[in-house]
């Protein structure tokens, strides 16, 4: 599978009509491959070009031809969840750039429209020139499984976001987050993979990939929480263990956020967005705990209620780069008529529901304890 | 159809490609139109692309051929094009079509080679050193001061203040002339076509002394100046104007603007970056107080802008940023400041940039304003009335005659079609760039109803076969985005 998708890359590429994004120019420095049959068995040297000033577009465009090989020559096809993977071969297929695109419009077209409910700031993806809205949530049938919808006002944006929605949909959390986003090269269809605001591919994929994180995490609270609940002889007290939850978080942080090309994107995004809401909020960096706590009190009206940051228990590890100035990891205790009737998860899932603007500015995860007044005592 | 003549075939991906750009250029000489075009003003009725122009004899036929030059003439675009480098190049297997203009302009090799002469030859810091080579680097650099005060008529080289770019002149105005002058319940003035950096610094500002913001807004897609009259009062103390509008490409009377509001007693600062590249621009006949600009508009190279200031209020302004060269002397408790410009160009400048923008000058200056200007409003016209023959579109500001001057760029939005859709086609199949988003005036998109536009920008190495080429690719990007859908 890997094989056939990989000559049909080399063969894609060698197309003259194909030539790749001219953006990519000025930051990739300038070397030759010694012949295309080495790409892909050998490993390549570089030798710097040779210093002449006159080096026309036509010479450039070659060299961006054989970069790109070199790099999609570097993409781990087995990262790629099964539906995404026949999606590509069906864009490569298509070797015409323009009968791309109309492929691209068709699967815009079919996608389904997002409910206007969504199509609010908790669910934008951030970038300048077009609307993009994104949603994740479990799969009813199967609650390991993420689904997504998504939506946007330019058709092209909207294709994209279709593809993602159709390949990505129905993986568990784990394969999403690790899915490379070099391989939307792999369709030929010239799309940068610099991070920055306007890339509207790039950060609905880290936004697709952010979301499906945060309901793992969300998930595997509940179950675990589950069983611990199980266990306990039903008196309704639970036990928290912040280790256990640290541990798990650390775990999943680590194995998810693999220091590829992927992870850069969403500490950037998250940063940058973290910057927007602090104009919103007026609190600057360092609000994160006032805004929980606010948050909660309006919410719950809690007899008691208390927001601790530790995320100093987690600096350093994989899932707290980027936001490097904490706020990423709290305890909450609250005890509140709001729980009386709830179960364990549906009390994790309101606190959660409450907080959703945090968990997508950085917030990655809470150690909760909830209880009701009369089981406080 | 003369369309077709100016889409050249794709690159041929071979070594000898290498001369694919040469031979396109001549291909466009050897099959131009233009051969064909009259030199007198009058529409004929037997050439193709004037079939499509607006009824009236306003929008003259295009020749910059004097009227008794029987021999066809080539255009000022086609003059110009061999010394930008960078437009003889193939995109995604076009030839490059560049229409983002007003984004950024391109370098002649002049620019270029004063660049890379100066790191060569005489690199150097500069007002601090005795040595042979910092005079030199001294000298150069006033000198392009002086280039750059004389290309917009300032009294006195002193009243041009190099920046980063206009937006950090417009900012040095703002910390500086108005966080000293500006107080609580004063106002000022802007419209709602401003760009962004020449709203966001007096948001600020205003915030910071409690003055109040004011904004003009739109008639019929331009500035209302009725409206702008109505607005000043007494307590009007800044008026923050565009000359020539990014998206709308109206241009404003500032001669008149400024003669209303010094009536009330305001200064007006004027964003010039649309017009000093394409049009003369007197500062003196304008009687403005402050105008800024950027260098990387008018061919010279970023890093570099430029605030002009009367003498007098320069004067009266503290400092905008402290250190090395805007003082006299230093102290442990205080300094002393030294006098404007040198005030106000705190540390070591961007010298390779301003010597840079100096060759810009010198370069703009040898072919002449006048005729830069006058070849662009023909461009002008020819690329509003041609645009306005696609069927569903909207073309934002006024429609330019004989009495309306309108700048040589058309934001606009088709029906149903996203523009960021427009742009990625466009780029991707037909090699053209043009800019898509909000070009940082959200709030005049919002005034005009819509979340962004499309927008084309020429220069005056710009040809008219580049516009029939971006119709041409325009028509086919709305035809594939309509039948796909």
């Amino acid at each position: 599978m890997a094989s056939s998708i990989s000559s049909s890359v080399l063969r894609l590429l060698s197309s003259p009509r194909i030539l790749p994004n001219p953006s990519a120019f000025s930051s990739i420095s300038a070397f030759l491959l010694p012949s295309r049959s080495l790409v892909f068995s050998s490993p390549i040297s570089f030798q710097p070009l040779p210093k002449s000033p006159s080096l026309a577009g036509p010479l450039r465009a070659q060299q961006q031809q054989e970069e790109d090989q070199e790099a999609t020559a570097s993409i781990d096809v087995s990262l790629i969840p099964p539906k995404l993977r026949d999606i590509i071969a069906l864009f490569q297929s298509v070797p015409e750039p323009k009968a791309k695109y109309q492929q691209l419009l068709h699967y815009g077209a079919r996608l389904p429209p997002l409910d206007p409910a969504f199509k609010i700031d908790a669910y934008r993806v951030r970038g300048c020139v077009s609307q993009v809205w994104v949603r994740a949530f479990a799969d009813p049938d199967d609650p390991a499984a993420v689904r997504f919808e998504a939506d946007s006002d330019s058709a092209l944006t909207k294709g994209l976001a279709a593809l993602l929605v159709s390949g990505l949909s129905g993986s568990p959390a784990t394969v999403i987050a690790r899915v490379p986003p070099d391989f939307v090269q792999l369709l030929g269809l010239r799309q940068s993979l610099t991070p920055s605001r306007n890339n509207g591919f790039l950060n609905m994929l880290k936004l697709m990939q952010q979301k499906a994180l945060q309901l793992y995490i969300e998930d595997a609270k509940a179950e675990k929480n589950k069983a611990i609940e199980s266990e306990t002889k039903g008196t309704g007290k639970v036990e928290k263990d912040p280790i256990l939850d640290q541990e798990k978080a650390k775990e999943i942080s680590r194995e998810s956020l693999s220091p590829s090309n992927g992870s850069a994107s969403p500490s950037i995004s998250s940063v940058a967005d973290k910057k927007d809401s602090s104009e919103i909020y007026g609190d600057g960096i360092g609000g994160r705990k006032k805004r929980i706590v606010v948050r909660l009190k309006q919410a719950l009206s809690p007899v008691e209620l208390e927001v601790k940051d530790v995320s100093y228990l987690h600096a350093g590890h994989a899932g707290v780069r980027g936001s490097a100035d904490g706020e990423t990891h709290f305890n909450v205790r609250a005890i509140s008529k709001e729980f009386e009737g709830k179960s364990l998860v549906k009390r994790h899932r309101l606190i959660y529901d409450l907080l959703q603007e945090e968990l997508q500015q950085g917030l990655h995860a809470l150690s909760i304890d909830a209880k009701t007044p009369s089981e406080a005592q | 159809m003369a369309a077709s003549l100016c889409h050249f075939p794709p690159a041929v991906s071979s070594s000898s490609s290498l001369f694919v750009g040469s031979k396109s250029r001549s291909l466009l000489l050897a099959v131009s139109p233009f051969k064909h075009f009259p030199s007198k003003s009058s529409i004929s009725a037997s050439l193709p692309w004037t079939r499509s122009y607006a009824v009236s004899n306003d929008a003259a036929a295009f020749s910059v051929a004097s009227p008794s030059d029987l021999r066809e003439s080539p255009s000022l675009g086609e003059i110009t094009r061999p010394d930008f480098p960078i437009l003889r190049q193939v995109v995604n297997g076009f030839n490059l079509v560049y229409f983002d203009n007003a984004a950024t302009s391109q370098k002649p090799s002049s620019v270029i080679k004063a660049l890379s002469e100066y790191y060569e030859l005489y690199n150097s810091n500069v007002h601090r050193g005795v040595h042979y080579l910092s005079a030199k680097a001294t000298d150069a650099y006033e000198e392009a001061r002086n280039k750059v005060a004389n290309f917009v008529n300032a009294a006195d080289r002193r009243e041009i203040i190099f920046t980063r770019n206009a937006t950090e002149a417009i900012n040095l105005v703002a910390y500086s002339w108005g966080a000293l002058n500006l107080r609580p319940g004063d106002e000022i003035v802007l419209t709602i076509a401003e760009h962004h950096s020449s709203i966001v610094p007096w948001q600020i500002v205003a915030k910071k002394t409690g003055a109040v913001l004011k904004y003009v807004e739109l008639t019929k897609e331009v500035p209302d100046l009725d409206q702008f009259k109505g607005l000043l009062s007494k307590n009007t103390k800044l008026v923050v104007a565009h000359h020539v509008s990014n998206v709308l490409g109206s241009v404003l009377p500032i001669d008149e603007i400024v003669d209303w509001s010094h009536k009330v007693g305001a200064k007006v600062l004027v964003d010039a970056c649309q017009s000093v590249p394409h049009m003369v621009v007197d500062v003196q006949k304008l009687n403005v107080d402050f105008l800024v600009a950027s260098s990387h508009k008018m061919c010279g190279p970023t890093g570099a802008g430029f605030l002009y200031g009367k003498i007098n209020l320069l004067s009266s302004m503290p400092p905008f940023l402290g250190g090395g060269e805007m003082i006299t002397d230093v102290f442990q408790d205080y300094s002393t400041y030294a006098e404007p410009p040198s005030r106000f160009e705190a540390g070591t400048p961007a010298i390779a940039e301003a010597i840079g923008l100096g060759a810009a000058i010198d370069y703009l200056s040898s072919i002449g304003m006048e005729k830069i200007h006058n070849y662009e409003k023909k461009l002008s016209e020819y690329l509003y009335y041609q645009l306005s023959s696609v069927p569903n579109i909207h073309i934002y500001g006024p429609a330019p005659s004989d009495t309306v001057h309108r700048a040589a760029l058309c934001a606009f939005n088709v029906d149903n079609i996203h523009p960021t859709d427009i742009a990625t086609f466009l780029d991707e199949q037909h090699g053209v760039a043009v800019r898509s988003g909000h070009h940082c005036a959200q709030p005049l998109h919002r005034a005009l109803g819509v979340n962004a536009s499309a927008r084309a920008s020429l220069y005056f190495y710009n040809t008219k076969e580049e516009v029939d080429t971006f119709i041409q690719a325009l028509k086919d990007t709305i035809e594939f985005f309509t039948t796909a859908a």
